[in-house]
């Protein structure tokens, strides 16, 4: 009696918050019509969204994640997971039309930690920390069945291709690289450099450029051969999922119990996902380790510095993509005289009537971050490079078939493949 | 073999992928056009043979601004502007003229032929011979005074500046205030954005006054209740375009409404229920940037549309009468 009492003031409540939206949406000035005739401009964003249904996002995204983890760790169920990236894909794709979505929200994360003006709205911390979070504790669940991204490649992924470690490793640094030009580019106020290229916001809205929609059709055509190739080698939020599954303790096993190395499951996995038993018969001794040792102790610390004087060296075509110091650029080199109108940036600048000494001291101040920025960048970049000639050389034993706890993306195809029940 | 060509193709594409966001996103040249430039261009295009309306006749003015335009009973044009009103006769030949201190943005005559001015912030009664008969308190120093219409007793004034229309008597006592915001009785309040606000009197005795920023016409009693409404946002022909428009009206053949607007500089008309019925002019007829093209109907029901960049008074006939 009491339960029903409280669900019957529950809903009562969500029903008057819901028509207390209403009040927003008087009409307090008509807004001009400058639509007949006109092609609306694609925005990288779509529409702000009332504070309430935000919070919808979020519960759903959580309740999402959870489910989708008991899914994979308890019921071990591909058709499970399977239905509930369709729901992610309908949901947070078609529906949210991709935005916010937890790998665009590195940026948010990003501007709002080195840019105090700017306010970082609820639903992007959640949706940025809370898939990290539970990553670090069950595998990238996540993957499996919340990322819409996710979801729309694996509708498609009709006839997977092995690739081998060596190209999966190579192709596997340009997310590294990828996440390290959206922190810069974010943290420098410059583009949402993810955003702009999100190949698949054309699809959930039915409104990006030609060019996108091309984009995003081959991407996906690509998908039919190379499994979720997005998310493997370029999804830049991946890298930090996979940072955070190498650690989970409750990730998700082939085998329920033990491996008896019947080797059914060695070509299950389309993204080349599981790590096959690696012994050693002869194995390497002390003297050619202690090398291989010294040789990655120099070698690290070399492509980290080696990496960060080229990244600063390029610090001035890396912010040619700012906005201040493309402005500059052009007032400082303006175009021979071909005919063409001026640019927009030019146009504006010079109706606004700032003086030329502003823009300098912006750009100025603009390169100068991306000095840094370079710097860090640079030697981010060598450190990933470091660290895959280091994965190279370095051979892991383990006597069992075992999902890659970094690149598993928690999808359960392989458990099927298991006979141990 | 087959499945190699299959990974290196995939792989091609995969890459080329990224080379083109590359390319896109650091080579790219900056733009010299605007794709989604706001063109006004193709919304002012319209063949004049479409119209309902040519234009018959063309009078010049010889004042340094023209602001203001109404006609009396006989026919006769009336004009004001900077320091002078000009008077014209049905054909277009000056019958007078006369000077004026300051600048008259609205005129209007009562049923005497006295002339009604809108000296900017305060109202002057001139008569037809120039002499000046009486000049009203100032209407307060954010007054803008834009339009005036006159009926028996009362003299009703628009104020862009306070956003309001004052009911006046013929001697220049304040009756009533008409259009303040009033969410108690539905008066929504007028948005003036710029100093084009209209006003004019039908033949039902009711009081119509532009809301410009609502795109609207409002209907008042002259009490100042609100009776009715109509109007529609839009860069289309059958409605009032950009910020604020209709910029000015005239009221036709007791009760058909001749509007003009700027921005896209155009005259139409509307039937009483604010329907679109046909164009007067388009705006290929005007110099692009014309503003306050205020309008007048002569007895003969001909279109009198004030042109302040040509400095004329452009007569319209319906072509097919």
């Amino acid at each position: 009696m009491v339960m029903k009492r409280f669900l019957a003031l529950v809903f009562l409540v969500f029903l008057f918050s819901v028509q207390s939206l209403s009040v927003f949406g008087i009409q307090r000035f008509p807004k001009p019509e400058f639509e007949s005739g006109y092609i609306q401009p694609e925005t990288l964003m779509p529409a702000p969204r009332a504070e309430m249904l935000a919070l919808l996002d979020i519960a759903v995204l959580i309740l999402s994640l959870s489910v989708v983890t008991w899914l994979v760790l308890k019921k071990r169920s591909r058709k499970g997971v399977f239905w509930m990236s369709l729901f992610s894909l309908a949901y947070f794709g078609f529906y949210r039309e991709g935005c916010i979505c937890s790998i665009g929200s590195i940026q948010n994360v990003t501007l709002a930690l080195f840019d105090t003006s700017y306010v970082i709205p609820l639903t992007a911390i959640v949706f940025f920390i809370a898939p990290l979070v539970y990553t670090l504790f069950f595998g990238r669940t996540f993957c499996a069945g919340v990322c819409p991204f996710g979801a729309l490649q694996d509708l498609v992924a009709f006839s997977p291709q092995k690739l081998g470690s060596r190209i999966n490793a190579v192709l596997g640094v340009i997310p590294y690289i990828y996440l390290g030009l959206a922190v810069l580019y974010a943290a420098t106020g410059t583009d949402f450099i993810i955003c702009r290229y999100d190949p698949f916001v054309g699809i959930w809205r039915f409104n990006a450029s030609f060019g996108m929609f091309v984009f995003g059709g081959l991407l996906l055509v690509t998908g039919i051969f190379i499994a979720r190739p997005y998310c493997r080698f370029l999804c830049p939020y991946g890298v930090l999922l996979n940072w955070s599954s190498r650690f989970s303790r409750k990730h998700i096993t082939i085998t329920p119990a033990g491996c008896i190395q019947c080797r059914l499951c060695e070509n299950s996995c389309p993204y080349d996902a599981i790590d096959i038993p690696a012994t050693s018969k002869n194995p390497e001794d002390k003297r050619t380790m202690g090398r291989k040792l010294i040789f990655i102790t120099v070698l690290i610390p070399l492509l980290i510095f080696a990496g960060g004087w080229t990244g600063s060296k390029l610090h001035e075509p890396l912010a040619g993509v700012n906005a201040k110091v493309r402005l500059a650029k052009q007032i400082l080199n303006p175009p021979k005289d071909t005919g063409k109108p001026e640019t927009f940036e030019i146009q504006a600048f010079k109706s606004s009537g700032k003086p030329q000494k502003q823009v300098f001291d912006e750009a100025s101040l603009v390169l100068k971050k991306f000095y840094l920025g370079g710097w860090i960048l640079g030697g981010f970049i060598g450190l990933v490079f470091g660290g895959l000639i280091a994965g190279r050389i370095i051979t892991r034993h383990h006597a069992d078939y075992v999902p890659n706890k970094g690149n598993c993306f928690s999808c359960v195809r392989c458990v099927d493949y298991c006979p141990v029940k | 073999m087959k499945q190699k060509i299959i990974i290196i193709s995939a792989l091609a594409l995969l890459l080329a992928l990224v080379a083109f966001m590359v390319k896109d996103f650091f080579f790219s040249k900056p733009e010299n056009t605007n794709p989604y430039e706001f063109g006004l261009r193709q919304v002012r295009t319209g063949d004049t043979a479409t119209a309902a309306f040519a234009e018959t006749k063309q009078i010049r003015t010889t004042l340094e601004e023209i602001h203001g335009l109404a006609t009396n009973p006989s026919g006769n044009i009336y004009v004001s502007g900077k320091g002078g009103v000009e008077i014209f006769n049905p054909s277009g030949n000056p019958q007078a003229k006369f000077k004026i201190d300051g600048s008259a943005q609205c005129i209007a005559l009562d049923e005497t032929g006295l002339i009604y001015l809108g000296m900017e912030d305060h109202i002057e009664i001139w008569n037809k011979e120039g002499k000046q008969l009486a000049k009203w308190n100032s209407c307060g120093a954010d007054a803008v005074l834009t339009s005036i219409a006159v009926r028996g007793n009362d003299v009703f004034v628009a104020d862009a500046g306070q956003k309001v229309v004052y009911r006046f008597n013929k001697t220049g006592g304040l009756i009533n205030k008409i259009g303040m915001k009033d969410p108690a009785t539905g008066v929504p309040g007028f948005i003036v954005p710029s100093p084009y606000f209209d006003l004019g009197i039908s033949r039902d005795g009711n009081l119509w006054v532009v809301n410009p920023g609502r795109h609207s016409f409002e209907k008042y009693n002259f009490d100042g209740k609100l009776l009715s409404k109509w109007g529609k946002a839009s860069m289309a022909m059958d409605g009032f375009c950009g910020c604020c428009n209709p910029s000015n009206f005239a009221l036709f053949q007791d009760s058909l409404f001749v509007t003009s607007e700027k921005a896209i500089e155009r005259v139409k008309i509307y039937n009483a229920d604010g329907t679109f019925r046909c164009v007067v002019a388009y705006p290929s007829q005007f110099e692009e940037g014309t503003k306050g093209l205020d309008l007048a109907v002569d007895k003969q029901n001909r279109i009198l549309v004030l042109d302040p960049v040509k400095k004329l008074i452009r007569i319209f006939e319906l072509k097919n009468k």
